[in-house]
């Protein structure tokens, strides 16, 4: 069954595939991904993104910007109409004149802009224009994609074996308690199913809420259901089954596996094929300083969920005749993001941290044939940098606005004031975090609100400042505007 | 020592800010000083080289085209020719087929040769551009894949034994992708600069005496034009390419733009220096004057040369400047002078 499933949506791939191929020589068009796990900044970076080409400020780093050959670049009407559309003008209005960050968005997105430059290499030089889709994601839907090629029993031993790791003991313990009562070979009762598939989501909740916030354990869309809440495909949980017990047929277990083939057939394929295996160029960003924060749980948590992630670009590699069906993206660029809560004295350190993080991924993959790379940003900076001098003690701190309810040491803000806040020194050497060397407590990375930008005399409005935004451009769009 | 955390009201009494140009107010305990917002940009400092790209000319392909046509010309020659030698002397006929033949494996040979030795400039290239993207968009594998190729470029030289090993060594090691590429530029590209700087300072010098000693115009420009034939294969020796005369040519032209657009000053060279000394070895001599000033040329056609052939682009070695080259020609002159 699942077979000719996947050769249908192979085969629709395929047609997909070819129907866009006639449109790519037409208008030539660029997906770009944005992803990241919860809070990582995804809105923020896409709406910068699109507020600096759309009100053609100059970017030095990206080259075809700094030689001036961005003529302009407008809002389009986006290509599929099936998926919401990135509310930009929103989430600008809340940046730039309500001085707060855009609501967090737990839903798919995207955004047509259409940049006309100078071409400048190749034989068709002068005016050319390129349609940048920029498809934003939850990351957490990445993390599903591994499931594609994972039987039910195969997932279920392992969801298990993860939750009797000793950090995650305490969360999953009430989930453990409901293995007693259930049965695997016992009749397929709806009402078992749904309680056992209650106790599952209670656990992913918990592993959520915990100090490490990072959500790394499929299904993904277990805990952001959005219209799918109650239907079968999302009422499912792992069972333990014996290494050799086989599932009978009108079984507890023969339901789940339905269950959990369904859910593959109806959320993981068609996110899949319409909107991952479509994607030139990805952006992953991560919130690094978060976990460095919470500790060395919270950073091996984040280090397997990036690992799973860039796992998923290689799902269907192999083989000459597998490139038609596999995912294209050819530039996947890791971002830390939020670097400008730490003087930029200390990006090198925060840069470290994240290839730290994606190192041993990256290393896998590396054969795969996408190049990676890695930056520390901040699509809106927050912050000005200063030098605090106290007595003959000098600190590199950063200054801003720190929201309401943030606090530092023993000073508790209003949201009102601006401050001076040293958060503390990142480890020298990404190990030390996970070694524990970094005691709790000494580092601090308090949220500032988004900067002060007034529009301008003629009502203009104001430019978002960033922390290498260019750059990460460069990379993800660079050669297609040369 | 780490220090905790901390923040400072920017509204508390107690506190001061000033711009850095500033000095701070009497009696307060805590001074802030705000830092411009450019700062971020100017540490990260990587330079961005424009890459130039160029499709085929349709001079190119008229050239090509006029070749393949006077390569059937002489063909066709031939082999008239050795027909009618086959019906003279038979002898003569297998001589000239003999001789045709041998001509042919030595076109062959020549037009290898000219090939490898444009494919190894253009690796050279390649590698230059691949590392200035390696490091502008700190590209981590890149970086890697830069290193290691540059490796390879150097492999078979004995001496560079050393630094191969210790890249080797590093190569595992999670560093800064512009940091590894920097490593790789210290250990092995570092040494052939000062190869490459004492291989312009020698002709620049050997152009301004000869130019100043020699009795007729044509001589100078005769030497100049050989000098710096010579001094440009000598550099692309030393940083590895072996080039033929196509790829000399190529060189010869990439040298040149980049002297067009530079004026082979190096940010940081005094013009004074140089109008110094060239004035006061004009006041002596005028003949001694244009010695000095071709010694400059060629010895600013030389930086030229080495931008143009090292496989890195400079990112922390200082890129020579034309006071390292033609210092001591400089010098030499305002000595002279002097006495």
């Amino acid at each position: 069954m699942s077979f000719l499933t996947g050769i249908a949506s192979r085969a629709g791939a395929a047609a997909q595939g070819l129907w866009e191929a006639g449109n790519q020589l037409l208008q030539p068009s660029l997906r770009l991904g944005v992803t990241g796990l919860a809070r990582s900044g995804k809105t923020v970076f896409t709406t910068a993104l699109v507020h600096h080409l759309v009100e053609g400020h100059t970017l030095p780093a990206l080259r075809a910007s700094s030689q001036g050959r961005i003529r302009r670049a407008r809002l389009d009407h986006q290509p599929d109409d099936a998926v919401p559309r990135f509310p930009y003008e929103e989430h600008v209005a809340a940046l730039t004149e309500a001085r707060r960050w855009p609501r967090s968005t737990e839903r798919i997105g995207e955004l047509r802009l259409d940049v006309e430059y100078e071409r400048a290499s190749g034989w068709r030089r002068g005016p050319a224009t390129l349609t940048l889709d920029i498809v934003d994601y939850p990351g957490e839907w990445l993390l599903d994609l591994p499931l594609i090629e994972a039987g039910y029993r195969d997932w279920s031993r392992r969801t298990i074996e993860a939750s009797r790791r000793l950090a995650r003991a305490a969360a999953a313990a009430p989930w453990h308690e409901s293995f007693r009562v259930l049965d695997p070979a016992g009749p397929a009762d709806e009402g078992v199913a749904a309680r056992a598939s209650d106790a599952f989501k209670a656990y992913l909740a918990a592993l959520r809420a915990g100090p490490e916030a990072v959500a790394t354990t499929p299904p993904g869309r277990f805990l952001m259901p959005g219209d799918l809440a109650g239907s079968p495909a999302l009422t499912f949980a792992p069972l333990d089954l014996a290494p050799d017990q086989a599932i009978a047929p009108r079984t507890l277990a023969a339901l789940m596996e339905r269950r959990f083939e369904s859910y593959k057939t109806h959320v993981v394929r068609p996110f899949f094929r319409d909107h991952f295996q479509r994607i030139d160029r990805q952006i992953v960003l991560v919130d690094v300083l978060a976990a460095v924060d919470a500790g060395p749980a919270a950073l091996a948590e984040l280090e397997e969920a990036l690992d799973q992630v860039l796992l998923t670009f290689r799902v269907g590699r192999g083989g000459y005749l597998a490139h038609l069906f596999s995912p294209r993206a050819d530039r996947v660029l890791f971002a830390a993001t939020k670097a400008d809560h730490v003087h930029h004295t200390s990006h090198d350190r925060l840069e470290a941290l994240v290839r730290f993080l994606v190192a041993r991924a990256v290393r896998r993959t590396e054969a795969a044939g996408a190049r990676v790379g890695t930056v520390a940003l901040a699509s809106v900076r927050a912050t000005r940098e200063t030098v605090v001098r106290e007595g003959w003690d000098t600190l590199q701190a950063v200054a801003g606005t720190p929201e309401a309810g943030e606090r530092v040491g023993d000073e508790v803000f209003d949201g009102e004031a601006e401050a001076a806040v040293f958060p503390g020194e990142l480890p020298e050497r990404p190990e030390a975090v996970l070694e524990g060397a970094v005691p709790p407590g000494s580092l601090r990375f308090p949220r500032f609100r988004p900067p002060k930008v007034g529009r301008d005399a003629l009502g203009r409005p104001g430019r978002l400042p960033h922390i290498r935004l260019d750059r990460a451009l460069e990379f993800l769009i660079g050669d297609h505007l040369a | 020592m780490t220090r905790a955390p901390r923040a400072f009201r920017l509204d508390d009494p107690n506190v001061a800010t000033v711009k850095p140009d500033e000095l701070p107010p009497e009696g307060r305990d805590i001074v802030i000083t705000e830092e411009p917002p450019e700062a971020i940009e100017a540490a990260d400092g990587a330079l961005v080289p424009i890459p130039k790209r160029r499709g085929p000319s349709w001079g190119g392909i008229l050239l090509s085209a006029l070749g393949g046509l006077v390569m059937l010309a002489i063909g066709i020659g031939l082999e008239r020719l050795i027909r009618d030698l086959f019906a003279a002397a038979p002898w003569l006929g297998w001589v000239a087929l003999v001789l045709a033949t041998l001509a042919l494996i030595a076109f062959l040979a020549i037009v290898g040769r000219e090939l490898a030795g444009m494919l190894r400039e253009r690796r050279i290239e390649r590698l230059r551009e691949a590392a200035a993207d390696a490091v502008a968009v700190r590209d981590h594998a890149a970086a890697k894949r830069v290193v290691r190729d540059l490796i390879a470029l150097y492999g078979e030289r004995a001496h560079t034994a050393a630094g191969r090993k210790r890249l080797a060594a590093w190569s595992e090691e999670i560093i800064e992708a512009d940091d590894r590429i920097a490593l790789a530029e210290r250990e092995l590209v570092a040494p052939l600069d000062l190869a490459a700087k004492r291989a312009v300072a020698n002709a620049a010098k050997q152009v301004s005496v000869v130019t100043a000693v020699s009795p007729r115009a044509i001589v100078d420009v005769a030497f100049v034009v050989f000098a710096a034939v010579r001094l440009l294969r000598r550099i692309s020796m030393i940083y590895g390419g072996r080039p033929g005369l196509l790829g000399f040519l190529r060189l010869a032209r990439a040298a040149f733009g980049h002297l067009a657009v530079t004026g082979g000053v190096a940010v940081g060279d005094s013009l004074v220096q140089q109008v110094v000394g060239l004035g006061l070895a004009a006041r002596i001599s005028a003949k001694l004057g244009e010695g000095v000033l071709n010694g400059l040329m060629t010895a600013r056609f030389g930086l030229a040369a080495i931008a143009v052939c090292r496989p890195l682009p400079f990112l922390r070695e200082p890129p020579p400047k034309l006071g390292d080259v033609a210092g001591e020609l400089l010098g030499g002159t305002r000595e002279e002078a002097a006495r």
